[in-house]
């Protein structure tokens, strides 16, 4: 009976693909956007996570850099030096704002970065320097390309010109990049305040970071002090919390579009071999035998599907960053698993109707010149 | 026509259920399209209710929702000097992330004076803030954290009494925040700090004139009212328009997808029908006739099934999760049903296929 | 005489009650005995239909009892039908009824399966019976691939695979063009009488007259009274001996269709002399 599934499923080609194509479009829209929401998180945390700090230390009561902002004032650095299993503290001033090239504006994190900085500065850099002297600022690869310039070019940032001293790589996303200017510069340009926003610790070896950030916390009043970790899941928090309910709605709506295909292509398949059940029912087959395929074929009906919107998935994150666009698409195991489920439960719901008209079918129709509708 | 329609409705489960797999498709890309008007309407909203017609802000920020913004001291000064200028309103604004029992809420915190203006424009409950650690929150963000009035929270590293439930202040990402402006100072560390300038013209006085004039101010940046909604509009549009075409476009295909399979098999089912009649001279052209209709039919009832689920659904949401706006214009009602019918015309076109190559002498086999 | 592998006793099928009540099969009663073939032939909407769907257990009868090979039919549970079908039937259809699917083999083999074979003993059989009936060289095709013929046989061999005692043909010729239709007539006779199974065939096809050992006729749901055929000698038409138009000649008696043709005959008898048909 399997092999007769098998047979039924490849028997056209087209009604194939339009099975399996169908089912592969609504994966496709639950396997996405799951991509995409990931893609954006991995983004969101990219500069924490290749900070090269091990702590960072903030106001109290801020737990995030995106859509946040922190402010410590400038005797914070000693107080946090002088804890035990401090290793170096780097501070930064970090604001929102805009990288300002010609005409074009692209809203950027702007770090201001000491001399000799230990952490907290660009991780890849791929032309010029890493680190930035007064009136320069290391800027993001695809901004440059986007706009045009190159190193030794003006931007403005923070209502200022800077050249143009590196290009960095790997912490953009859609709607903004990174950004590094020296401390000096960003100081001048909020009006000569000497607080910092952060403070990026380094760990001496074989001091846990997590002891390290409570041990902070203790000793040095007014912080908040998180390991890298955990200011990073902080961030991708922020992210994950606000697109739970959209995502909710749209995986609903994917799934009932992929039940609704997998129903109708089943159905229609499972009508089209009404009479050749017939036949094998009058031949001796049981209704389980009958059922048996046609719940088979539509789980294999669903698996290609499935792999196919995996592909397509794939693909897809493989194709949308050539387009130029700083989208990144992310695969991840929680949702193949939450799809291969969802793939199930629409495998089996599609079948219940056949399933239960094949005990309705009466082989005795078999010898009154076919048993059509 | 009778023809089309009887090959249609014989098999009525299966028209059934082509029917709502195109109408899904056509919720989903209702839904989404509905979501983006309504997300527009809400991130405009502060601005569209705020005093003034023309922003000053810091140099190279054209946005209220984007980059935070720090105008240089005494811009609101060298601002009200300049002629024809009315009104001033300052207000202290960027994002804070607010900790509510392991959920991360990001708000828009907005400090202003209530004396002068720039606050809530819409109150339900409450009043506005009197003392710096009193706060008015929107009545949505209240409801999903189960605040009222009286609680107290953490905004950064100061707590604040909720005193009044504004609304139309909420959007699906974020909700303002209103507290008063010296106690905004006080959470940022800069006394005397503002990020924008409301400014309103004199009667008579063209806004884009006072614009041009208050452009000369160094380290600002002037802007009309209403390109800054469009900046805004434009920074979130090009956040969601690439996944959310992405996902219309899906959805097309699926409803394509759908309609072909129905028409394709019952083309397939009746083919020696259609042999029958070309035997007897119908021309290709009527068979066309025959299978596009069919499509336009399945597809016309899904669009219309699609546009009333998409009202319904978007009325369900909209109560569950009252974060959500999802306006449902005409227009996008009237797309739907064209995209229907591109689905209508792009199904046909196998079938029809198979119609045009068909031999008329199938009808003397067997 | 042997025993009989179908017995079927006093069978009636109604449908309906009341004024609306439809009578298909009346007080039908039957024996077949191995290797034997039996014609049942009528006008449509005689009850033929009806009565084969009984015979194989695919419609319980209102009234009567069928036995095969003494297990009564119509006593058992409706779970065994499907079981006693798989094994001891083989049915043959006019439409041949092959799976679109599936390639001749297969078509045999998964009626094998069906009754418990594995999957590669099930292939070896139906090869070995689809190779007897000729079809070694045509085990892959797809249906649509075959002539009408050689569907007809591979529905055959995939009667036949599960070894039943009788084999139930509706209008096996119908569809097939007169030379093929004599090879299938053929090839039931062989399966009858080498491997002896009870063969009952329905259909309107004279010439399967030739192979059949007796002919009944199904009229209005019963059978009329079990007619005997003969050949009329002049036209060679099917006759039923009980229509009165006979003659006598040398010892032996002759049956005709009608007068004309008695008359004919009684001209020049010698001429027209055939043996008596049994």
């Amino acid at each position: 009976m399997l092999r007769l599934a098998i047979r039924n499923l490849f028997q056209s080609r087209a009604r194939l693909v339009i099975t399996a194509g169908g089912v592969a479009l609504s994966l496709l829209l639950i396997l996405t956007l799951d991509a995409i929401f990931q893609g954006v998180e991995r983004q969101v945390s990219a500069y924490i996570d290749q900070s090269g700090a091990d702590v960072f230390v903030a106001q109290q009561g801020v737990r995030n850099m995106h859509m946040a902002s922190s402010s410590l004032p400038a005797a914070a650095l000693g107080q946090v030096e002088a804890v035990p299993g401090v290793g170096s503290v780097t501070p930064i001033l970090y604001v929102t704002n805009v990288v300002s090239i010609g005409d074009s504006r692209n809203v950027a994190y702007v770090i201001g970065l000491p001399d000799g900085a230990q952490a907290g500065g660009p991780a890849r850099t791929v032309a010029g320097r890493g680190l930035p002297r007064p009136g320069e600022a290391i800027i993001d690869r695809s901004i440059a390309l986007k706009a045009g310039v190159g190193l030794g070019d003006e931007v403005k940032i923070l209502g200022r010109a800077f050249t143009v001293a590196g290009l960095t790589t790997g912490m953009v996303n859609l709607v903004s990049s990174v950004a590094f200017i020296s401390m000096e510069d960003f100081r001048q340009a909020r009006a000569g305040s000497d607080a910092v926003s952060f403070l990026l610790v380094r760990a001496r070896d074989g001091v846990p970071p997590a002891d390290l950030a409570a041990r902070i916390e203790d000793q040095v009043g007014g912080v908040t002090a998180q390991t890298t970790a955990e200011f990073a899941a902080g961030e991708r928090r922020v992210i994950r919390d606000m697109s739970t309910d959209l995502l909710a709605i749209m995986n609903l709506v994917g799934m009932l579009i992929g039940l609704a295909v997998m129903a109708l292509t089943t159905y229609t398949a499972s009508l089209g071999r009404r009479a050749e059940y017939g036949v094998l029912k009058a031949l001796g087959a049981r209704n389980a035998d009958l059922r048996l395929t046609v719940v088979f074929q539509a789980m294999l009906s669903v698996a290609l599907g499935f792999t196919a919107g995996l592909a397509l998935t794939f693909l897809l994150a493989a194709l949308v960053p050539l387009t130029g666009a700083n989208l990144l698409l992310l695969v991840k195991s929680d949702s193949l698993v939450k799809v291969g489920v969802i793939s199930l439960v629409i495998a089996g719901a599609s079948a219940v109707l056949p399933v239960v008209q094949i005990g309705r079918l009466d082989p005795a129709q078999v010898f009154r010149g076919g048993l059509g509708r | 026509m009778r023809l089309a329609w009887r090959n249609l409705i014989q098999e009525r489960t299966r028209l059934a259920l082509s029917v709502v797999g195109v109408a899904l498709a056509i919720l989903l890309i209702l839904l989404l399209q509905g979501f983006l008007r309504g997300m527009f309407q809400q991130i405009a909203a502060y601005l569209e209710h705020s005093p003034g017609s023309v922003v000053v802000a810091q140099d190279g920020v054209v946005n209220l929702l984007g980059a935070t913004s720090l105008l240089p001291q005494g811009a609101a000064e060298d601002v009200a000097a300049v002629e024809g200028v009315s009104s001033v309103v300052p207000i202290l604004s960027q994002f804070v992330i607010l900790d509510f029992h392991g959920k991360k809420q990001p708000a828009y915190l907005v400090g202003y004076d209530p004396a002068i203006g720039g606050g809530p424009w819409d109150m339900v409950e409450g009043s506005e803030p009197v003392a710096d650690d009193e706060v008015v929150v929107d009545r949505v963000l209240a409801q999903r954290h189960d605040l009222g009035l009286g609680d107290r929270f953490q905004i950064m590293d100061r707590e604040f009494t909720i005193v009044g439930l504004s609304q139309g202040t909420t959007s699906w990402m974020t909700s303002f925040l209103f507290i008063r402006k010296t106690a905004a100072e006080g959470l940022v560390r800069v006394p005397g700090a503002t990020s924008f300038l409301l400014v309103s013209p004199e009667a008579g006085e063209d806004a884009q004139s006072l614009r041009l004039r208050l452009s000369g101010i160094t380290g600002t940046q002037s802007l009309l009212k209403t390109e800054m909604i469009a900046n805004d509009s434009k920074l979130f549009g090009k956040l969601f328009s690439a996944p959310i075409r992405l996902m219309a476009g899906i959805a097309f295909l699926v409803g394509t997808l759908v309609v072909g399979l129905v028409i394709y098999t019952a083309t397939v089912e009746r083919r020696r029908e259609y042999g029958v009649l070309k035997a007897v001279g119908a021309p290709n052209r009527v068979l066309f006739g025959v299978v596009t209709l069919q499509a336009l039919v399945a597809s016309a009832a899904g669009s219309l099934g699609g546009v009333a689920l998409a009202a319904g659904a978007a009325s369900v949401i909209m109560r569950l999760r009252p974060q959500f706006l999802i306006i449902l214009e005409p227009s996008a009602v009237g797309g739907a049903i064209a995209a229907g019918v591109g689905m209508a015309l792009l199904a046909a076109l196998l079938p029809a296929r198979i119609v045009a190559n068909l031999p008329p002498a199938e009808v003397f086999r067997r | 005489m042997t025993t009989a592998t179908l017995d079927v006793q006093h069978v009636s099928k109604v449908y309906g009650d009341g004024e609306t009540q439809v009578r298909a099969v009346q007080d039908v009663s039957l024996t077949v005995g191995p290797g034997e073939i039996v014609l049942i032939m009528g006008p449509s909407g005689s009850g033929k239909t009806t009565l084969l769907s009984m015979l194989g257990a695919l419609l319980r009868p209102t009234e009567g009892r069928i036995s095969l090979n003494g297990e009564d039919l119509t006593a058992a549970g409706e779970g065994r039908l499907p079981g006693i079908r798989l094994r001891h039937f083989g049915f043959i259809f006019q439409d041949f009824n092959l799976l679109s699917a599936l390639s001749a083999l297969e078509n045999v083999a998964i009626v094998a399966q069906l009754a418990g074979l594995r999957n590669g003993a099930a292939r070896t059989k139906a090869a070995g019976v689809l190779e007897a009936l000729g079809l070694g060289k045509r085990l892959n095709f797809l249906p649509e691939k075959l002539s009408g013929g050689e569907k007809q046989r591979v529905a055959i061999a995939r009667a036949l695979v599960n070894d039943p005692a009788l084999i139930l043909a509706d209008e096996p010729t119908a569809n097939l063009d007169s030379k093929i239709g004599h090879e299938i007539m053929q090839v039931l006779r062989r399966i009858a009488k080498e491997q002896g199974r009870s063969v009952v065939i329905v259909s309107h096809d004279q010439r399967i007259k030739d192979i059949a050992d007796r002919v009944l006729w199904l009229e209005d749901g019963r059978f009329k009274e079990l007619v005997t055929m003969a050949e009329d000698p002049v036209c060679r038409m099917a006759v039923e001996r009980e229509n009165g138009i006979s003659a006598m000649w040398d010892g032996d008696t002759y049956y005709f269709c009608s007068r004309g043709c008695r008359a004919e005959f009684l001209e020049n008898p010698a001429e027209f002399a055939h043996p008596k048909r049994p």
